[in-house]
Parts: C-alpha cells; sequence; structure tokens
C-alpha cells in the first residue's frame, strides 16, 4: 500500500516537474522576473501596470515617442496586452512616418507590434477609443503600417507630400 | 523493521528522487547565461542529441545499468510498469540535454563534437561492458567535453580575456576561415554545465543501485547472468561447475632416496 501511495506520489510531483520545465522552454523567459511575469500571464492574473501606462500616453501625446514606448514596454513586460500594443505599434507608426518617405525600420517594428496585437486580441477585433488617434481599429493601423513598407510607383508621386499623418 | 525502511526508500529513490534528478538536468542542460546582460537562454536539445541519448540508452541496457526485464515486465503491476516507463522517459531527456550541454552551440566545432560523441558510443556498442565499467567510461566522456567546451574553448574566445587569448582566438577564427566560430557565454554557463553533469552521473550511480540489492550492485557479469537463469539451469550449471573441478592430487608419498651408504 505505501509502495503504491509513494508510485503515485512520485509521478504527479515529477509530471508537474516535467509540465514545468516544457513550459520554460517554451516561453522562453530571459530572467527569473520574467519567468514570474509569464507565470502570472499563463494563471491569467496578468495586469499592465495602468500607471506606467498612463504616463507612457502623457509621453506620447507629447510626441516623445521612444520614451512613451520604453514606458510601455515597462508596464506590459509580457507583451500580453492588446490595447498597449496597439499603442505600440502607433507609436512606431507616427515616429516613423514622413511626408517624402516612410522609415522603414519603424515600420516593420510597428507591423510586428500591431500583430501581436491583432494576435491577443483574436475573441473580437481590436478597437480603441482615443479621440487623440486617427485610426482606432488594428486593422486600420496595420493596413497603414504595410503601404509604408511596400514600395510601388506611386511612391514617385510629388502630391505625395501633401498627405497628412494619421 | 530495517528490511521495511529499506525497502521505503528504494521506492523513494527509484520513484521520487531519480526522476527528479533527471529532470533537473533536463531544465539545466540547455540553459546559457548571456555574458553582456546576465540573461537566460534556453536551448532546446538539437536533434543531433536526441540521437546521441538513444545511443546511449542502448549502452545503458548494453551495460546492464538499466536492466529492462526487471523495469518493465507483465509480472510487474501496471503501476511499477508505468513509473519504470516515465523514469527511462526522464533518464532519456536527461540524456539529451547533458550532451546538449557539452556541444558547441554551432560552427564547425558542433560537428566536430557531435562526430566525436557518436564515434565513441557507436564503438562502446561492440564492447563487452560493465557497469562500474560504463559508468566510469561516461564520466570520462562528459568530463573531457566538459573541460574542452567549457575550459578551454570558453578561454580561448572569451571577451574578458588576455591578449593572448584573444590573438589565439582570432588566429584559430583566421585559420579555420571562420568555422571554428563559438558563442561566448558567462562563467556560470561553465558552472551551471558542471552542476548539470554532476547531477547526471550521480543520477546514472543511484540507477545502478536502484532495485538491486545494496550488498552487491556491482557483481560480476557472469554472476549477473547465472542470476536471470531458471532453477533448472541454475542446478545444472552448479553440476557442471562442481563436475569439473580438479581431481584431488593423490598424495604422493616422498619415499626416501636411498643413501648409498
Amino acid at each position: 500500500m505505501q509502495s503504491r501511495v509513494i508510485q503515485i506520489a512520485g509521478l504527479a510531483f515529477t509530471f508537474g516537474y516535467a509540465v514545468f520545465i516544457v513550459w520554460i522552454y517554451a516561453t522562453e523567459p530571459r530572467t527569473f522576473k520574467e519567468v514570474a511575469t509569464r507565470a502570472e500571464v499563463t494563471a491569467g492574473t496578468y495586469q499592465v501596470n495602468e500607471e506606467k501606462f498612463n504616463s507612457a500616453l502623457d509621453l506620447f501625446r507629447r510626441e516623445q515617442f521612444r520614451a512613451a514606448r520604453d514606458e510601455w514596454q515597462r508596464a506590459d513586460p509580457a507583451q500580453g496586452d492588446a490595447r498597449t500594443q496597439f499603442y505600440i505599434a502607433y507609436s512606431f507608426y507616427r515616429e516613423g512616418w514622413g511626408r517624402v518617405y516612410s522609415d522603414q525600420q519603424l515600420f516593420k517594428q510597428g507591423l510586428e507590434a500591431v500583430n501581436r496585437a491583432i494576435a491577443l486580441s483574436s475573441a473580437s477585433p481590436l478597437f480603441v477609443e482615443d479621440p487623440n488617434l486617427h485610426m482606432h481599429s488594428a486593422a486600420e493601423l496595420k493596413a497603414e503600417l504595410e503601404q509604408g513598407t511596400e514600395r510601388s510607383w506611386s511612391d514617385v508621386n510629388p502630391l505625395k507630400v501633401l498627405r497628412t499623418r494619421k | 523493521m530495517t528490511a521495511n525502511n529499506r525497502s521505503r526508500n528504494r521506492e523513494l529513490v527509484e520513484h521520487v528522487v531519480l526522476p527528479v534528478l533527471f529532470l533537473t538536468v533536463t531544465l539545466l542542460g540547455g540553459l546559457r547565461v548571456v555574458a553582456e546582460n546576465g540573461t537566460f537562454i534556453f536551448i532546446a536539445p538539437p536533434l543531433v542529441t536526441l540521437v546521441l541519448a538513444v545511443l546511449l540508452m542502448l549502452l545503458l541496457v548494453r551495460g546492464r545499468l538499466v536492466t529492462l526485464h526487471e523495469w518493465v515486465g507483465h509480472e510487474l503491476p501496471p503501476l511499477t510498469n508505468i513509473a519504470h516507463i516515465w523514469l527511462l522517459i526522464t533518464l532519456f531527456f536527461a540524456s539529451a540535454q547533458s550532451f546538449n550541454s557539452v556541444l558547441p552551440e554551432r560552427g564547425l566545432l558542433n560537428w566536430l563534437f557531435s562526430f566525436f560523441f557518436l564515434w565513441t558510443l557507436w564503438n562502446n556498442q561492440f564492447s563487452s561492458l560493465d557497469p562500474r565499467r560504463l559508468l566510469r567510461s561516461l564520466a570520462i566522456l562528459f568530463g573531457t567535453a566538459f573541460v574542452l567546451k567549457h575550459m578551454l574553448l570558453a578561454s580561448l574566445y572569451s571577451p574578458e580575456g588576455g591578449w593572448l587569448k584573444r590573438i589565439a582566438g582570432t588566429l584559430l577564427q583566421g585559420v579555420s576561415l571562420g568555422t571554428l566560430d563559438a558563442s561566448s557565454f558567462a562563467p556560470a554557463t561553465g558552472y551551471i554545465s558542471f552542476f548539470t553533469l554532476t547531477l547526471y552521473v550521480s543520477g546514472l550511480i543511484l540507477l545502478a543501485f536502484a532495485g538491486k540489492d545494496e550488498t552487491e550492485p556491482f557483481a560480476h557479469p557472469v554472476i549477473e547472468e547465472y542470476r536471470q537463469l531458471p532453477a533448472a539451469d541454475r542446478l545444472a550449471v552448479r553440476e557442471v561447475i562442481l563436475d569439473d573441478q580438479p581431481e584431488p592430487v593423490a598424495r604422493v608419498e616422498r619415499e626416501p632416496t636411498p643413501r648409498n651408504d
């Protein structure tokens, strides 16, 4: 009987440990802090730091995009919040946008962030109610970023300089 | 009471200690620490390490470190079979990650190390091994690879090394046209690897004792094979041995040599 108990307890404990190892290798945390954050995401108790989020939003509105992104990354270290990822993508768009040409590198990073946002809100289309933004949906922002990274004959159109940043 | 404790401890080792030990090796075998910022990188076992682990498992069975017929069989209860199969799975992944821990991550060196491991394990498949010899051979194999990767190569490619080391590293890279490129990690990676390999070898030593009578963990192969025979065959072997005993040499009385007086 005791042997049976030891076997069952051993199997249960070591199986749990194996699941933890698989999870570690799947999520690849880079620090112990990240291990804790990812565990929160898995458990569904993860929340964005609202204080840092608002401070980043303030910087974004003052057009300090890099600082805003930095603050948003601190607010959402697990990159698990769709709204924060949308704002990060938007900051890449605004910083990279140019009347004559757009910064390809920044647009590509923006595209990655907006894809993350879309993936995180796969249940329903992401829509951000912010009067300061001209694009409110992730799909709209993605289309704009994609357009900026593509090369076409319309790039040489001189009337292009008349368009406005969204 | 002592026999009861002995059996309980053996159960604990087999079903808790050994799987935990091997799973810890699995966790740490792929862990590297980046030199620049101290962050972790988890490297999943590459395909070649799985092949090496298969060869090593075969070797462990051939070397009687894992006695399969005692671990898994019709006559054992299903739960015991499941627990033993689970232990074998953890052993397999621990073996793969131990190789992962001592293999260079990329470049020609990765191929060279993999080739030498394959060569050694393949050759060992055809040699006669007993558990003691096998354990010694594995400890030396992993120890040599550890010294080469985490001491020699790490010191050659270390960005913090002296100018002589850096020149040697650059020359080596230049001569090999960049194919000997190796990743440089924080010294903590070497310590983690050392701990991992020590755990793995300790696990193998414990495995040799698990499920066996501790009075004679490493019996002679002939005795081991004799024990596995059916009772009738054992009796026959005993009779043959007794029959083969040399005839007692008749004592020849030493006759006194005649004296020529």
